[in-house]
């Protein structure tokens, strides 16, 4: 356990990665759409992806973490096991502080119907604009998803290189492409709308947790064999 | 004793090329074993894999008497100090306080003095160091990791000679007074020659040789005189080079040569030389190092 804790801390001894510049980008993101939105005549409210910057942020950060960081965390005396789930700890721990960072600011936005501008940034329709506990845990589930997703990509590039990281993405667009096709056959296109429809929070977080776990186990299969 | 390093029919194959063939060897604890050899010989894959950095493809490997991949408890014990240490973006002293966090047997002492020593700028990003700053980085931390097997691979690139000396200083030094099994491997022989107990030396990814220091400097004598006096003195001992410069030769023949041998050659008045371990290790490397030994 303390050696874990010991990986997390050496990740946070980059604190321009792990903490000015995931807030940074976002508080820059943020400002420019509060101009934008002012700008706007707009008497139903701006609706931007602007949050989606944190998590993009997050996936490169996830792959950094099994990229750049990597040989010197195994330089450490660490194996590669405790070196993934110290740094997967370390995102569960950061992703449910900032989770609740980004609830607060919402709770902000619409107290102050959106800045005084009517941005929506922090509230996105439907999945993130229920009770506060909702937010927190989707958002936290997600920061937790994007990284962990990141985390793989990086090892899979660590351990194929490029064409490796090739081959990873084409075969996940191949698993959609087949999902597709799969539900376009069975002419069931109106099930998949009526799922979408009639999932609720809860379900839809527990369907991204379920997707999220996928990924760590899959990083975590990955590294098993990684070489530096 | 259970052996610190114990390597058994060791093999790594990559895909059209052989990079350990074959390698037994036992490190003895507490001890400063040279690894020794040409580049692509093997040694950095050897110690990759003892690190359980990297993974055998035949043979097995023991470090404290367990298979060292993935095992935790084995790997806290040791550091690995390589040639090119790939580092994080990070400040020179950040680097050596994460260090600290992981190493049980860390001296946060030895870690001040050494870093004063080699004038590394605390404040520093390790990207903006020189090749020899950043080479001391690492010689830092693993000699203050104390860790009971320390490796270094080739730790100096870039590192002036006033430096190398004090690397070597430092680890005699801390290994008198801290006892640990350290394994060296470098280019830079007859420099380290001195620090040397044991000798291992790989060519082609096979051990070629595996041996106490000590023995290993009274394996081979040079022998020079008259032609006629050399070739007398040498008439069958094994020979392993022979050079003629007009009238006089000089034989290189291995074997150790008693006393009467010795008295032998004086009365011959014959010239020998025992071959340093860096000739040796050019000898044994094979038959292109031979030229430049006749060159």
């Amino acid at each position: 356990m303390k050696t874990l804790v010991n990986v997390a801390r050496y990740h946070l001894a980059d604190r321009v990665t792990y903490l000015a510049l995931p807030w940074g980008i976002l508080a820059f993101s943020f400002l420019i759409n509060v101009v934008i939105s002012g700008r706007l005549p707009s008497p139903q409210g701006d609706y931007t992806g602007g949050l989606l910057t944190i998590y993009a942020y997050l996936l490169v950060c996830g792959a950094l973490s099994m990229t750049r960081a990597l040989p010197f965390g195994l330089m450490l005396g660490v194996s590669r096991r405790v070196y993934y789930l110290g740094t997967a700890l370390l995102i569960v721990a950061l992703g449910a502080v900032w989770g609740l960072g980004l609830t607060v600011l919402q709770a902000a936005e619409r107290a102050t119907g959106g800045w005084g501008v009517g941005l929506h940034f922090f509230r996105v329709a439907w999945i993130m604009d229920g009770p506060w506990y909702q937010t927190w845990l989707t958002s936290f589930v997600l920061l937790v998803l994007f990284f962990w997703y990141g985390m793989w990509y990086g090892l899979v590039y660590r351990r194929w290189n490029v064409v490796g990281l090739v081959a990873f993405i084409a075969a996940q667009l191949l698993v959609a492409v087949v999902a597709i096709v799969t539900v376009s056959t069975m002419h069931n296109w109106a099930a998949v709308g009526h799922f979408f429809a009639t999932i609720t929070a809860p379900a839809l977080i527990g369907v991204l947790a379920a997707l999220t776990v996928a990924l760590g186990l899959g990083g975590l299969a990955t590294i098993r064999r990684v070489t530096i | 004793m259970t052996p610190t390093i114990s390597a058994t029919a060791l093999g790594r194959r990559y895909r059209d090329q052989v990079a350990l063939d074959n390698v037994s060897l036992t490190v003895e604890p507490d001890s400063i074993t040279g690894l020794l050899g040409r580049n692509g010989a093997g040694k950095t894959t050897l110690m990759r894999i003892v690190t359980g950095q990297e993974f055998p493809t035949a043979g097995d490997v023991r470090v404290f008497g367990e298979v060292p991949a993935e095992n935790d408890a084995v790997l806290r014990r040791m550091v690995f100090v390589r040639e090119e240490q790939t580092y994080p973006d990070l400040r020179v002293g950040h680097v050596i306080q994460v260090a600290s966090w992981f190493y049980p047997n860390w001296s946060e002492e030895l870690a001040q003095q050494l870093l004063a020593d080699f004038e590394l700028p605390l404040r520093r990003r390790i990207k903006k160091l020189s090749r020899g700053m950043r080479s001391a980085v690492g010689i830092v931390i693993g000699l203050a990791a104390r860790a009971e097997l320390t490796l270094f691979d080739e730790p100096y690139a870039g590192l002036d000679a006033v430096a190398r000396q004090l690397f070597y200083d430092r680890l005699l030094a801390d290994f008198a007074a801290h006892p640990r099994t350290v394994v060296l491997s470098t280019h830079l022989i007859d420099e380290v020659a001195d620090l040397l107990e044991h000798v291992v030396i790989l060519d082609r990814g096979r051990v070629v040789l595996d041996a106490p220091a000590d023995d290993v400097r009274g394996t081979a004598m040079t022998v020079s005189g008259p032609v006629t006096a050399v070739e007398e003195f040498v008439a069958g001992r094994p020979v392993w080079h022979r050079q003629r410069l007009a009238s006089r030769a000089s034989v290189t023949v291995t074997g150790p040569l008693d006393n009467a041998a010795q008295a032998r050659a004086r009365a011959l008045h014959l010239r020998l030389e025992p071959l340093s371990l860096q000739q040796l290790l050019v000898h044994a490397a094979g038959t292109s190092a031979d030229e430049k030994v006749s060159a």
